[in-house]
């Protein structure tokens, strides 16, 4: 994998480390990062986007203590090879969490309430 | 005797400041500024046109004698560094003047043999990336090309503490990344602690671990660039609602229509203020451009 893959706006309200480690999250449940790929080191990634090494580090440190990387000797961090459990179904939708979170403070300030926008939302699903 | 000496110079924070108090012609600069910087931490300092940075700059490296207060360099007061102290440090300030009668590689030549890691490599690389003449007189280049050279100055003495007054003004967009590479990569793999103030957030946001904000002379909010935006979010109240507004806010803005705008924080078990909650209430996380407008209106 190389650095230029993950996208890094540093004016966005998320900070850096969580915009990567959301990224990682995707690709390896996506599937375009397979058990065993390597990671672009930190010094690749932090000069790739001229950002601080400290928030790759805690980035990688971050998906590591999650189970999606691991770290292999002479090949830096790599894809755990137990990815098996980020394909459950649970697990992929605790990424939509912060989404579904989103969703539901929109339809609070607006007033609505929850069966159209449930309703809507399964038409969407459906299509 | 000699191990503790070291012992102290290495746990000593590279700058830190107390109390500090100055002023210009009766008008109020700095009204009480503390502010410590760790060892290998990446400061940004912000705050708007004449809010007193390039002062507290200048300040904290013992280059003005503050009216009161208290400025330490490696733990060394800042007004009498010796010269060992003074080798560790690089300062690039927003008009560098001095020797102006020599060429840019006169210069560079003449200053280079005062620092132990001269790193000749880097200032010829640098000064054909960065397209300076080495020729031309300093007094001769335009303010942005004289910055430039004192930047790859400063980065060639490898310095243990960078410090820069507004180092981007100089650069173009491309130059600029590779300043702020030059910075990420140097305090994340050699240590270097770095201090530098801008008017860009975004720069700051890149490479910056912590932030301070500087206003009305003092320092509103100083945190980790990633704590500080977890920790602060605006919230809009309409008008029937703002009597239940929280009391404490870093900002507050009323409008036309009685509605109400907020910046607040989270509590210590991470939760927004109950007026969040209410229904028709809107919590905006925010980046820190807007949040340092926010505060600084």
């Amino acid at each position: 994998m190389d650095a230029s893959l993950l996208t890094v706006q540093p004016t966005a309200p998320e900070p850096i480390y969580r915009q990567i480690v959301g990224q990682l999250r995707r690709l390896i449940a996506g599937g375009q990062l397979a058990a065993g790929d390597s990671l672009p080191s930190v010094r690749d990634v932090a000069g790739f986007h001229a950002i601080n090494p400290m928030t790759v580090s805690r980035a990688y440190g971050i998906a590591e203590s999650e189970g999606l990387l691991e770290r292999q000797r002479g090949k830096g961090m790599v894809v755990a090879a137990t990815r098996k459990a980020i394909q459950t179904e649970s697990h992929r939708l605790a990424l939509l969490e912060p989404q579904l979170q989103a969703l539901v403070r929109h339809t609070r300030e607006l007033e609505l309430p929850a069966e159209p926008v449930l309703r809507r939302l399964t038409k969407l699903l459906g299509e | 005797m000699n191990a503790m000496l070291r012992e102290t110079e290495s746990t000593a924070a590279p700058l830190s400041v107390s109390g500090l108090v100055h002023c210009y012609e009766g008008s109020n600069v700095l009204t009480g500024v503390d502010l410590t910087l760790e060892p290998g931490s990446v400061l940004g300092l912000i705050g708007r046109n004449g809010a007193g940075k390039s002062t507290l700059i200048r300040t904290m490296l013992g280059l003005l004698k503050p009216l009161r207060g208290e400025a330490r360099v490696f733990g060394e007061p800042a007004l009498k560094l010796d010269d060992n102290t003074k080798a560790r440090i690089a300062y690039v300030p927003q008009q560098p003047e001095a020797l102006a009668w020599l060429t840019a590689q006169q210069m560079l030549d003449y200053v280079g043999r005062f620092y132990p890691r001269w790193d000749q490599d880097f200032v010829r690389n640098t000064l054909e990336r960065w397209q300076i003449q080495p020729n031309k007189l300093l007094a001769k280049l335009s303010p942005g090309e004289r910055q430039r050279v004192d930047l790859v100055r400063a980065l060639a003495s490898q310095p243990e503490l960078l410090v820069l007054d507004e180092p981007a003004a100089a650069l173009d967009p491309v130059a600029r990344r590779e300043l702020l590479r030059e910075v990420a990569l140097r305090a994340g793999e050699s240590g270097t602690t770095v201090l530098f103030s801008t008017h860009i957030v975004s720069d700051l946001e890149r490479v910056a671990s912590d932030v301070a904000f500087l206003h009305q002379g003092k320092l509103l909010m100083r945190c980790s660039v990633d704590e500080t935006k977890e920790r602060y979010a605006r919230l809009w109240l309409p008008g029937k609602m703002s009597a239940a507004a929280p009391v404490a806010s870093l900002s507050r803005r009323r409008y036309d229509d009685g509605s109400l705008s907020l910046v607040i924080e989270r509590d210590t078990r991470g939760q927004w203020p109950e007026a969040a909650h209410l229904p028709g209430a809107r919590v905006d996380t925010l980046g820190l451009e807007d949040l340092f407008v926010e505060i600084a209106e």
